[in-house]
């Protein structure tokens, strides 16, 4: 689920999770179709052999539930790390703002609104980006242009010098945050997961197509089941990239602190 | 009549082949049905690279120019997400892209080529001349248009350039006639002090031209890099040469050190005014107020201009950008060949150079926040109103002086480039003698 599917973010939200259900209840009713008369060659001599069939899926489905309890899980530790990493790099831009709002003019001016241009920035252009899965660059020449002319300043009193430490490390700690979003832009789960995922949900599908029943109780069955199976899918799509898809950050904590800035 | 299959089971008198039939017939209207609504919404990665088209903006955003040249990248951006408000230009968003030259010649020609390799239709950039000198080769080389806001020294027209700020006959020459003249203390000892690079140099090339078209010789001359900050001893030698009257070419956070050596040494504006050309509102904001108060500078447009269409472009950069910016010459400038380019476009109905080149041809005009502006086909230059404003303690100017009308353009004034001139709608550039920026007159 890389950049190659990006467009899949692209669908709203709930026509995505439409789409999940209808690929996999269409799988399942094609497969039902078309592939059970040939699988049902190989068990339809074995005596109970919906009982067999039913305890080989229970005991595949207790590992892949597991494991796809366990990706949602993951998913949305995603999820919420990245935020919590938005989060704090607004907190630890406003706190520096606060810092540099206390150095002497012109400096004070100029650092607050190169921090004001950083966060409008961050809203304006970045987030868009960040919502198509590119890491924005740009944000990285405003943090130098700030750096730059935060060291510019040459403290004249000890209260300066105090000041200037408090603003430099504060500085460093938001550069720290910054640098995590923009790793949790890129971060998602591995291939392999979707691999085993995927074939996972085949092969629930596949030993379901195995039960002898009647059509019409197996296409109703066996569609609520994939379409239970889709809904999962489309969750663990969703939160599969932070900043991607409904269950997605905002740049909310950037939007209140730029009000807030443009409000001194 | 088709008889039953014998293996067709019975499912309250539908066939399992009939419910086949009926549910794939279905499955199949369904999926017609609901695709066109699906997929609304769904790019599928057109969005992205199908209806935006880059735009090149190149400003120095860190080293000593970023000062300055920060402010010109906003203005660019707050015109451009206003034409992408409005419906984008030609049905395209404008996608910007600014990178960073940090105030290095050498790194200006490289993010320029990375710029038009990447595809940008136009750029907007620049601030210093040796910044313009070093980009507009590649860009007539890539035939791309270059789009330069800052006033400048003249002296030159390329044909993949659109200048929008003042030449030497629209600030400068005009500068020296108020100076010269009743309203400006009719002064005679003009200091020339400036940076060490094209702007300075041929400005004050001209400006000793022009002043001994008056009978007048510079009180002096000094150059210092680019950067400096130490002017403790150009102070002491303005000082020492008598002069009455400094016309300031120095760039950038240079000024910084300028205006604090001249207030060290405690000089009275009333009695020895720095006039500078390359001092805005912008740069004020780094200037303590009580060393520049009662100073001079020399522009197109200033912020105090009182007009109900600067009022309006104020309140709109501020409501994007911050209720204590402040807009400035290269600014308004900026902002009307921004549009002046949208206008070609339209015109053209393309994005091409040659459609757009020939579009400025009819001679496009803009209403712009300090008046209007026309873009004068011949020399790709524009029409400037000159200004002269005082610095004020709240970091504004009084205007105390504005011509009657816009200037039209020469980049090549006659009195410094005889012979020379351009004219882009017919043959180019009509070369005269060459001439020796640093020979004496």
């Amino acid at each position: 689920m890389d950049t190659d599917f990006f467009w899949i973010y692209d669908i709203p939200p709930a026509k995505l999770a439409l789409l999940s259900i209808a690929v996999f209840v269409g799988f399942y009713w094609l497969g039902l179709i078309f592939i059970r008369p040939i699988l049902r060659q190989f068990v339809k001599n074995t005596p109970a052999a919906n009982d067999i069939v039913g305890y080989i899926l229970s005991c595949f489905c207790v590992f892949y539930g597991l494991l796809l309890g366990l990706i949602a899980v993951t998913a949305y530790q995603n999820v919420s790390e990245a935020g919590s990493n938005v989060t704090r790099e607004a907190a630890a831009l406003s706190a520096l703002y606060e810092d540099v709002s206390r150095y002497p003019e012109p400096h004070g001016q100029n650092l607050r609104w190169l921090l004001r241009d950083y966060t409008r920035y961050v809203i304006k252009y970045a987030w868009p980006l960040q919502q198509r899965g590119i890491i924005p660059e740009e944000g990285t020449i405003r943090a130098e242009a700030f750096n730059d002319r935060l060291l510019d300043f040459e403290p004249r009193t000890p209260a300066q010098e105090i000041l200037h430490a408090e603003a430099l490390r504060q500085f460093n700690h938001f550069l720290e945050c910054r640098r995590m979003r923009l790793f949790s832009v890129k971060s998602a789960l591995p291939g392999s997961m979707w691999y085993v995922m995927i074939l996972g949900s085949i092969l629930t599908i596949v030993m379901c197509w195995m039960f002898d029943m009647k059509f019409i109780a197996h296409l109703a069955l066996g569609g609520i089941l994939a379409s239970y199976l889709g809904t999962m899918m489309y969750l663990i799509i969703d939160m599969n990239q932070p900043f991607r898809g409904d269950v997605s950050i905002t740049p909310e904590a950037f939007e209140t602190l730029y009000r807030r800035m443009n409000e001194d | 009549m088709i008889p039953e299959h014998p293996m067709a089971s019975r499912r309250g008198g539908v066939s399992r082949r009939q419910a086949l039939a009926h549910g794939t017939a279905a499955t199949l209207a369904a999926a017609r049905a609901l695709a066109p609504s699906l997929f609304v919404g769904c790019s599928l990665g057109i969005r992205s690279g199908g209806t935006t088209v880059p735009v090149g903006l190149l400003h120095s955003q860190t080293g000593t120019m970023a000062i300055s040249a920060t402010s010109l990248r906003d203005i660019e951006l707050h015109a451009i997400e206003q034409i992408n408000g409005s419906g984008g230009l030609l049905g395209y968003q404008l996608e910007a892209k600014a990178p960073d030259p940090r105030s290095r010649p050498d790194l200006f020609a490289k993010r320029a080529t990375q710029l038009l390799e990447a595809g940008v239709v136009a750029v907007f950039g620049c601030w210093t001349s040796v910044s313009r000198k070093a980009v507009l080769p590649i860009f007539e080389q890539y035939k791309k248009l270059l789009l330069y806001s800052v006033q400048y020294e003249g002296n030159e027209s390329s044909k993949y350039c659109v200048y929008g700020g003042s030449v030497p006959n629209q600030q400068i020459m005009p500068a020296i006639d108020w100076l010269t003249g009743p309203d400006g203390g009719s002064k005679k000892k003009i200091f020339l002090l400036g940076s060490d690079y094209v702007f300075p140099r041929t400005a004050n090339f001209i400006t000793k031209r022009y002043l001994a078209s008056k009978d007048l010789r510079p009180a002096g001359e000094v150059y210092l890099p680019l950067g400096h900050r130490d002017f403790t001893a150009a102070v002491q030698q303005i000082i020492f040469s008598g002069a009455d009257c400094v016309l300031n070419t120095v760039n950038g956070a240079s000024n910084l050190g300028l205006f604090q050596a001249l207030a060290d040494a405690k000089i009275d504006p009333a009695k020895l005014p720095v006039v500078s050309t390359s001092i805005a509102e912008d740069e004020l904001r780094s200037l303590l107020p009580h060393q520049v108060q009662g100073h001079y500078a020399v522009s197109s447009y200033f912020q105090s201009l009182d007009t109900a269409a600067n009022r309006q472009w104020i309140d709109g950069f501020r409501s994007e950008f911050g209720s204590d910016r402040v807009t400035g010459d290269p600014m308004e400038p900026d902002w009307c060949l921004v549009h002046l380019w949208k206008a070609a476009v339209e015109k053209a109905g393309t994005f091409e150079t040659e459609a757009v080149r020939q579009a400025f041809r009819d001679g496009l005009s803009f209403a712009g926040p300090g008046g209007t502006v026309r873009l004068d086909p011949k020399t790709q230059h524009c029409t400037r109103y000159f200004r002269v404003g005082r610095i004020r303690a709240d970091r504004q100017f009084d205007i105390v002086h504005q011509s009657d009308a816009p200037i039209d353009p020469d980049p090549y004034p006659q009195i410094a480039f005889p012979g020379w001139s351009c004219d882009w709608t017919k043959g180019g550039i009509t070369r005269g003698p060459e001439v020796s920026i640093d020979g004496d007159i």
